[in-house]
């Protein structure tokens, strides 16, 4: 597996584009009519920033986020990710994208549990090209002491960070984050986020978070709100603040 | 309609291909049940009426001549009320079309026009005409086999004398129900039975005023075997053989064999289908109420109690095994319908109709039903156990913890989704242990079929390839001298001639007595040979014999014992003779000795009573039309015909079983294959969902669900196997008979067809879970709790 060549492993210098969203929409056929979930999105994603999408529920994010990790397409417009248009990408093609360049952090985890935190690591560093070994990935988020626990050994903020960990592993460019602290107590949601922006400084990954919590958002470069399938408001932290710093 | 009747039609349909799974299952047991048990009182019943209608006698017995007047001390015997005597024949007939004459048995009818016993039942034509002494009615079996038709005349060579009649009237027989051949399977072609007028009969045989077979009929609650001494010591001076009951006449101890193997079958299958149905009903319904959970608190805090909450999961269970019944109900009526057309071709009956045994249907749907419902009661139970606040949590998620099958022990060789496969099955060890036993149980059933086949075959070589290499063999009508071995060797075709004798006696041991064939072989006959188990030919010393040892093991007689012989033949001396050898023969129960010491033993000169021949086979056409024109011959079998007749009947009767026996193989191996994939996808799918999003391609999921499916078919796989050894013992014992012993033996091909198949199904029982598994909703697993 490691000798194969995906084609999404071309190195970027941080702070270029990653991804060039444009005019995408998407629409689901209803029997009540069209819903457009997305409706003329405009957006460049750069590499190494870290975004959080806000937004009520049926805004949109989570769509964005969903085209955007390839597991949806978009009905129009065009999502660029390293020259491919992942709007026009066939299922095998998006499971490659998913498999060499992404990774996902879910808000319930989504661990294995008949797997250790190592094996669940080990998982997808089976799969990559240039993986970090399992152990390493699981230093980065603070467990090298619970390598050999299963999942059900283990607190919901310590297997947030196994997942974490687990979707870190293959040194993906971008790094997607479904409400990682949503089932998580504010302290567990900080050593969490603290895991998430450590991993994102050292391997240089893009990350995009989707979360109902506004607080999250000071942790952000760029903070995106959604509102009915469009982005309403684009701001800019001047100053990053630490997870420690904020709390909920 | 209540709300949980709605949501019991609603669950059906959700759950519509397992239930099919289950019901398809509990529905062939049922269906097995009422199949054999109808086509068995089919049999009853039609033997039953049949015997009624005909006075089918309770007692048989034969002399070589006895007076008429005999029967009237027969008649004062306590208990009998009805004897019939008659005089019979034996030889060979040239019917044409026939590529070798055929054995005819010529017996007499009575002046009176009816027998008092075993009366004929006219299929076609007439009875022969009062005074008409060259008209006969012949075996319609034979008539129809040999194509001849009413009014046709054929000459018959019997008891040394040339006789034509024509024939008038087809008819049946309860003597001749089913005609064993010396294969045990019928040739009806060449076994032909002619009645005709009794005065020329007693002309053809030489037996005026005299006859040779005897049959009684006794009270109902006369025991016949108390009978059997008397009838004996009032025949003996006249040449009587041993008298039989009616359950050693050949005919009916084939149709009570045959019952017997019925019942096997009836006893045998439904249980393991109805088991296999019990264990996935128990495995769809523990994960119905693991799914259903919170639902059951849910209603558990409305106030609903245990048993309300409990039986719905029950009335599930039954309606899928109501289904069953119903469904193995329509099926078994027409399998049975089916089954009993098919025995029509061998029993011949003069009324044959399919019969349906309600009771056994109503007593197969209980244990359906009861097997349904308690496989779903531990599921049902555990509803009921739910404590109304814990059952509104969602499930605790599954917890692996270190231990046996983590960690090192499963060391650095296996990747992860093989990890999960293996720690997935040490997590839940008795549903694999289940699926393992279903699936072993598929196989079981293939080999236990088939091995029969391979088992004939065996019997085949041995007995006609091996201990007997003759291609012909002659009967005569008297033991000749042997010096008619040498006329026998100039029959064209024929390369090699030995003589035998056969004396018919009574071999006597510790434990009873059975009457068998003495046979005389030349010390260094290659024609015919007593074979030991290792196959090696089994040498004569002196006035040495050798049993089968089928009839040692009867007898209790040891090597070194003293075997007593009551011979039945000329002076009838008793001999008491040396046990030196053990035949490992699968037919027939058998004393081998010297030719020669047997004809001294008996004080006859040096006498043969038949002949085996080795013949060219581009000349045996030559060979029989010179047989039928020797009136001292009276038997003449060919090797190739009867070995051809043999393995034709074995086919026909293979083929069709083999199609029932690969279907109810198949259903349970899907059955049991599809719903454990169905569960595992269930309780994996968000696992699968998450690796897919992870990257993973739908191979690499597909690997780890039927990963599982397959480590467990192939732990199944010996199992299976040895079981299906086990298991066709069993039934070698139960359908083997006293004349013919059934080896087990399996050949690599019968295993390996048994294994592909077996692989097959399971492989169809994956291919209906691709759809569910190409359907994961990848994104719905992000949002959701599990």
């Amino acid at each position: 597996m490691p000798e194969q060549t995906s084609g999404y492993r071309i190195p970027h210098p941080r702070g270029e584009l990653a991804f060039h969203v444009h005019g995408l929409t998407k629409v689901y056929p209803t029997a009540a009519g069209d819903v457009r979930a997305l409706d003329g999105v405009d957006l460049d994603i750069r590499r190494g920033e870290i975004l959080v999408l806000l937004g009520p529920s049926g805004s949109g994010k989570s769509t964005l986020l969903n085209i955007l990790g390839g597991l949806d397409r978009g009905t129009g417009g065009e999502v660029v990710f390293e020259g491919r248009d992942l709007v026009k990408a066939s299922d095998a093609d998006l499971t490659r994208y998913r498999r060499h360049a992404v990774g996902f952090v879910f808000q319930f985890f989504n661990l294995t549990p008949s797997l250790t935190a190592r094996e669940n690591v080990e998982l997808i560093t089976e799969i990559a090209e240039h993986p970090m070994k399992p152990e390493d990935a699981l230093e980065l988020v603070g467990l090298a002491d619970r390598l050999d626990h299963f999942p059900a050994e283990l607190s919901g903020g310590q297997q947030q960070r196994v997942a974490v960990a687990r979707a870190i592993a293959k040194r993906p460019e971008v790094l997607f984050c479904d409400e990682p602290t949503g089932s998580l107590d504010s302290a567990s949601g900080v050593q969490v986020l603290e895991a998430i922006v450590k991993v994102a400084e050292e391997t240089g990954a893009t990350v995009m978070m989707v979360t109902h919590n506004a607080a999250v958002a000071q942790i952000a470069d760029r903070v995106i709100r959604f509102r009915d399938g469009k982005v309403a408001e684009l701001t800019v932290n001047a100053a990053r603040k630490a997870p420690a710093e904020i709390t909920w | 309609m209540s709300v949980l009747d709605r949501k019991l039609v609603r669950d059906l349909r959700r759950l519509a291909p397992q239930v099919a799974a289950i019901a398809l299952l509990g529905g062939i047991g049922v269906a097995v049940a009422v199949m054999a048990n109808g086509a068995l009182t089919a049999v009853v019943v039609a033997q039953q009426r049949y015997y009624a209608r005909t006075h089918f006698a309770d007692v048989f017995a034969s002399a070589v001549r006895a007076p008429r007047s005999l029967a009237a001390a027969l008649r004062r015997i306590d208990g009998v009320v009805a004897v019939d005597t008659r005089a019979t024949g034996g030889g060979l007939l040239d019917a044409p079309g026939l590529d070798r004459p055929a054995h005819v048995e010529l017996i007499s009818l009575p002046p009176e026009g009816v027998a008092a016993l075993n009366r004929l039942v006219l299929a076609a034509g007439r009875m022969p005409a009062p005074g008409r002494s060259n008209e006969a009615v012949a075996l319609k079996a034979f008539l129809d086999a040999a194509h001849v038709s009413l009014g046709a005349r054929l000459t018959a060579t019997i008891s040394g004398r040339e006789v034509t009649f024509t024939i008038v009237g087809a008819v049946l027989s309860p003597e001749y129900v089913y005609s064993p051949s010396e294969s045990f399977l019928p040739d009806d072609a060449h076994q032909a039975v002619f009645w005709a007028n009794r005065d020329i009969v007693e002309g053809v045989t030489g037996e005026v005023g005299a006859f040779d077979q005897v049959s009684l009929e006794l009270s109902g609650d006369t025991d016949p075997v108390r009978v059997l001494p008397q009838v004996d010591r009032l025949l003996a001076p006249y040449g009587g053989a041993p008298a039989v009951t009616r359950a050693n006449q050949p005919s009916n101890r084939f149709l009570d064999n045959e019952e017997r193997q019925l019942r096997t079958l009836t006893l045998m299958l439904p249980p393991i289908f109805l088991l296999v149905a019990a264990g996935l009903t128990h495995m769809v319904m523990a994960r119905l109420v693991e799914t259903e959970r919170e639902q059951i608190g849910l209603l558990k805090a409305f106030g609903f109690t245990a048993l309300e909450v409990a039986v719905p999961y029950l009335r599930l269970a039954a309606v899928i095994g109501l289904i069953g019944v119903i469904a193995g109900g329509v099926a078994g009526v027409a399998l049975a319908a089916a089954l009993t057309r098919l025995y029509a071709q061998y029993f011949r009956f003069p009324a044959f109709e399919p019969q349906i045994d309600w009771g056994v249907y109503g007593a197969t749907s209980l244990m359906a039903m009861a097997a349904a419902v308690a496989g779903a009661g531990l599921a049902a139970g555990r509803a009921a156990q739910l404590r109304p606040a814990a059952a509104m949590q969602p499930a605790p998620p599954v917890a692996y913890r270190r231990g046996l099958l983590s960690g090192a022990r499963l060391g650095g060789f296996l990747d992860q989704p093989t990890r999960m496969i293996v720690r997935r099955i040490g997590r839940f060890p008795a549903r694999a242990a289940l699926t393992v036993g279903g699936l072993a149980l598929s196989l079981t059933l293939l080999v236990s079929t088939q091995f029969l086949r391979d088992s004939l075959d065996q019997v085949i070589d041995r007995a006609y390839y091996r201990a007997q290499r003759w291609s012909a063999e002659l009967t005569f009508f008297h033991p000749r001298d042997a010096r008619a071995v040498t006329e026998a060797a100039r029959l064209p075709g024929v390369i090699d001639a030995e003589p035998i004798r056969a004396v018919m006696a009574w071999a006597v041991g510790p434990a009873g007595r059975k009457q068998i064939a003495i046979m005389g072989l030349g010390p260094q006959a290659v024609l015919a040979r007593a074979l030991d188990a290792g196959g090696r030919p089994i040498a004569f010393a002196g006035d040495g014999v050798t049993l089968s040892a089928a009839l040692a093991e009867r007898l209790d007689l040891r090597l070194g014992d003293k075997v007593e012989l009551d011979t039945l033949e000329g002076r009838r001396p008793r001999l008491l003779l040396p046990l030196t050898g053990l035949a490992d023969d699968y037919s027939g129960l058998y004393a081998y000795m010297d030719r020669r010491e047997l004809n001294r033993l008996m004080g006859d000169g040096d006498l043969a009573s038949g002949v085996n021949l080795l013949t060219a086979s581009d000349q045996t056409a030559g060979l029989y039309a010179a047989v039928e024109r020797r009136p001292q011959i009276i038997g003449a079998v060919s090797r190739d015909a009867m070995v051809s007749n043999w393995r034709a009947q074995i086919a026909r009767s293979f083929s069709t079983s083999i199609l029932f026996y690969l279907f109810f193989s198949g259903a349970i191996a899907i059955g049991v294959s599809y719903n454990m994939g169905r569960i595992t996808l269930a309780e994996r799918s968000r696992d699968l969902a998450t690796l897919q999003v992870l990257g993973f391609t739908r191979g690499e999921c597909a690997y780890i669900l039927y990963g599982e499916l397959g480590l467990l078919a192939f732990a199944a796989a010996p199992l299976g196997m040895a079981l299906g050894i086990a298991f066709s013992h069993a039934l070698a014992a139960a359908f083997a008979q006293e004349e013919l012993r059934i080896p087990v033996t399996i050949s690599a091909r019968t295993m390996a067809f048994a294994v592909t198949a077996y692989g097959a199904s399971v492989a169809v029982g994956c291919l209906m879970l691709q759809r569910q598994l190409w359907r994961l909703d990848l994104v719905a697993v992000l949002k959701t709790r599990e």
